[in-house]
């Protein structure tokens, strides 16, 4: 082999809003629609600055309802298309995204989170009508990466709308990262696409939450239709649960934690298990859908399941639900808000998080 | 083997350009680096810092660090001599023009320059970061000087070039005043990550 | 003058030749009140893009009002779409297909009470997309309430007593304010309550067709159509209340007129 295809890809230190940018442009997203939202505003210049480079487009728009209301255009055009906000601009969007989830557009929303506190937003909706939206929580810039592709792939197969959880510190650290694409099965074409040319041949298309059809060729109609998104999201459900579960076999106590934060308590669970405590810790990677089954097994015999999460408690109702004896459940964390409002307060750090885990070990005793 | 430090000072200092002149300098190196995010506030005065973690492997420093085996100082206003999360024994790299070495104590492995003295002679006032930038490589050997030399050239936007030559000289002057003296710590004080072998 | 009966269909050849006669894109018959204009004004829409030859290229826009059910008898490629915010999808869609025409069809609750922030800013940006206002002063899917184009004294079910600006404050001209915005190709007005009004109306939509293909900028073709329901009238008296109530507040014309056509008349 010649030199060139040999020699190893270079890691590039980029700030995690441009690798995440540089991830869906991988992943061939070519509209970006966005208004500016700290921490979500560096993505979005980002993309302001490659899209035009990649032949795509971006749009620094006038408000979060039209921005998602552009990338559903874009998406029903057949495009890859993209938006995000955080907090308070992605509930501006949620009809927006629901409406996707029952007329069955595809689109990527960057929710790039203040904290933790959109952890319901992203799993209970918010929008109308019987939907989820799929939605991973990264731990750090490498794996946002990795996620953004799986995002536009996951959202193009089951033609729904799909949600990254990210927040401050993906956003803003600059890491040494390589944006390598991902290899994914290849896709049906999107024959359901609008682009015009059906019209005037009796056939033309529709992407329509009611789903009528014409009056010629009539469609399954909202009740036959609405039933079937229900059921293609019992499928995802059983079908995309990600998790990642660390030493979890015989654990005393157990530590649940997503995104950000899983990064801080499993270095903290580490350090804990090499001073020879029985301590795992239970990642789930897809907040929706939560992997139950899989926190039900890893939570076998623990005598404490200790939920660590910057909010006032919100995966805990999840953990609570599937863990192997719900009675061992408890928060750990809690809200923890920056000076500014806009970041992660002084509960996010490693030796508040240990502290906190200890004086949990130690209550029973 | 990972390097923590902390780069402390006041706005205005250049503490954010010192923190991305090293993390660059270490990936074009082909190492892994990652600069922690800065919440900034006030452009001048008000506390400045940036952290700056380089390892051989991928890394598993935290984004918030606990702790750190390295600092440089430019300024104690806000931190004291000695930064919170600094190691024992770890190595402080401090502007003596700003900071008294004297209050750092005995726990620490102390490199004192002053810098911005330093600068002004150079005729380069705000290049005060970068002889201490300079300076802390030379005792660390984390990356090479000339790594250093064309990080801070490729970060210069457009409208600063013409600084370029300056800012090497001051890189340069940092890394000179480190040999010149036979009194140094010794360096290389990385700690394996938490978990790997070391 | 004799009343047209119109219990059953007309009885002459000729009557019925027209009654009968059956666009190829009109898949089917509407279910909309006797009376009604946006039948009138979808028509037009459809006639006009055949006559463009844009049929394979033309993406439309729809929005929630009674001419939603339009979606299912145009034979066009239709993305329905939530209330207000057509002008923002019909961006997305064009900007990522720039050879289609796309159009929008709103009524005056989608656009200029729900969508007033999504027209106003499309027109502003200069998307080249072709936005048609069906306005008819009221919601009439949802009964008939009020509007923001709902004119003073015009009695609705929120303002049973005829619009008052004290307690309901005014309409909003929203072609007025559009063509005001640097980035409008073309803006204008017709109505559908006489056959003259029909015929302009459709000159109307043709130039906005046409200016959108040339890429000047939005083009807003407001149309005012009757909606006897809404105005608590009978179907034949529809035409002539929509010209006492509503041309005198929305005087039919262009009201920004293509840049050549200006440039033409000013010379």
């Amino acid at each position: 082999m010649s030199p060139a295809t040999t020699a190893a890809p270079r890691r590039e230190l980029l700030e995690g809003a441009e690798a995440i940018a540089r991830a869906a442009l991988a992943a061939d997203c070519r509209f970006f629609a966005g208004y500016p939202m700290s921490p979500f505003t560096p993505l979005l210049e980002s993309m302001a600055k490659l899209m035009p480079e990649a032949g795509g487009v971006c749009i620094n728009v006038e408000s979060e309802i039209e921005g998602v209301n552009m990338t559903l255009g874009a998406a029903a055009a057949g495009t890859r298309a993209a938006t995000g906000s955080c907090g308070q601009g992605i509930a501006l969007m949620q009809e927006a995204i629901a409406e996707a989830a029952l007329n069955e557009t595809p689109f990527v929303v960057f929710n790039m989170a203040r904290n933790q506190q959109d952890y319901f937003q992203c799993t209970r909706g918010g929008g109308w009508g019987d939907y989820r939206t799929l939605t991973l929580a990264p731990k750090d810039v490498a794996e946002a990466v990795e996620h953004t592709q799986l995002l536009f792939h996951l959202a193009d197969r089951y033609r729904a709308p799909t949600v990254l959880y990210g927040d401050p510190l993906i956003a803003q650290t600059r890491v040494g990262v390589e944006i390598a694409p991902l290899d994914l099965p290849p896709l049906p074409p999107k024959d359901w696409a609008l682009d015009g040319t059906q019209g005037g041949t009796g056939h033309s298309r529709q992407v329509w939450t009611w789903a009528m059809g014409k009056a010629t060729e009539p469609g399954p109609g909202p009740d036959a239709h609405w039933q079937a998104i229900a059921a293609k999201f019992e499928e995802i459900g059983a079908a995309e649960q990600r998790w990642e579960a660390s030493e979890t076999d015989g654990a005393e106590t157990l530590v649940v934690a997503f995104g950000s934060a899983a990064k801080f308590t499993e270095w903290v669970v580490e350090g804990l298990r090499a001073e020879g405590h029985s301590i795992g810790q239970f990642r789930p990677i897809t907040l929706w859908p939560f992997p139950g089954e899989a926190l039900a097994a890893a939570s076998e015999g623990a005598r404490r399941v200790l939920v660590f999460e910057l909010n006032a408690g919100q995966m805990i109702d999840d953990v609570r639900q599937f863990a192997a004896d719900r009675s061992v459940v408890r928060g750990i964390g809690g809200v923890s808000i920056h000076e500014s409002g806009l970041s992660y307060g002084p509960l996010l750090d490693a030796p508040e998080i240990r502290r906190r885990i200890l004086a949990a070990l130690e209550e029973e005793d | 083997m990972e390097h923590e430090v902390l780069i402390v000072g006041i706005g205005g200092q250049g503490i954010q350009l010192v923190g991305k002149t090293l993390a660059q300098a270490a990936t074009d190196s082909g190492l892994y680096a990652m600069l922690a995010a800065d919440y900034g506030g006030e452009m001048r005065g008000g506390p400045s810092q940036s952290t700056v973690v380089v390892g051989d492997g991928p890394l598993r420093a935290l984004p918030i660090l606990p702790e750190a085996g390295a600092a440089i100082v430019m300024h104690d206003k806000f931190t004291g001599p000695v930064p919170e999360r600094v190691r024992p024994d770890g190595l402080v790299v401090l502007n003596s023009s700003i900071v008294d070495p004297a209050a750092v104590g005995d726990a620490h492995r102390v490199v004192a320059l002053p810098v911005t003295e330093m600068a002004r002679e150079l005729g380069a006032p705000q290049a005060a970061g970068l002889i201490i930038l300079g300076a802390f490589v030379a005792v660390t050997g984390v990356v090479d000087h000339d790594r250093l030399v064309s990080a801070m050239t490729s970060l210069l936007p457009p409208y600063r070039k013409q600084h370029a030559e300056a800012n090497a000289r001051a890189l340069a002057a940092g890394a000179a005043a480190v040999a010149e003296r036979g009194d140094l710590p010794p360096h290389r004080d990385g700690k394996a990550p938490q978990g790997a072998a070391a | 003058m004799a009343v047209v009966n119109t219990d059953r269909p007309p009885a002459g050849d000729a009557a019925r030749k027209v009654a009968d006669a059956h666009p190829d894109l009109i898949l089917g018959e509407h279910s909309l009140c006797p009376g009604c204009g946006e039948p009138v004004a979808l028509r037009l829409l459809l006639e006009t893009l055949q006559e463009l030859d844009l049929v394979q290229r033309t993406i439309g826009v729809v929005g929630h009002g009674c001419y939603g059910s339009f979606v299912r008898i145009m034979d066009i490629d239709v993305l329905q779409c939530l209330h207000g915010r057509a002008p923002a999808c019909a961006t997305g869609l064009k900007r990522v297909r720039p050879d289609t025409a796309i159009f929008t069809l709103q009524g005056d609750g989608d656009m200029v009470n729900e969508g007033l922030a999504e027209i106003v800013h499309a027109a502003a940006r200069g998307e080249n997309i072709t936005c048609v206002l069906l306005n008819n002063g009221v919601f009439g899917d949802t009964g008939g309430q009020q509007t923001a184009t709902t004119v003073l004294g015009q009695r609705t079910k929120t303002s049973l007593d005829g619009r008052d600006p004290e307690r309901h404050g005014h309409p909003i001209p929203i072609a007025d304010l559009v063509a005001g915005l640097d980035g409008v190709g073309y803006v204008a007005r017709g109505g559908v309550g006489t056959a003259r009004g029909v015929a302009r109306t459709k000159r109307m939509l043709r130039t906005a067709f046409e200016s959108q293909l040339a890429g000047e900028g939005l083009g807003l073709v407001e149309i005012l159509t009757m909606c006897p329901t809404g105005w608590f009238v009978t179907a034949p008296q529809g035409p002539d209340y929509m010209g006492e109530a509503m041309e005198s507040v929305y005087p039919l014309g262009e009201l920004h007129p293509r840049a050549a056509a200006a440039a033409e008349a000013a010379a």
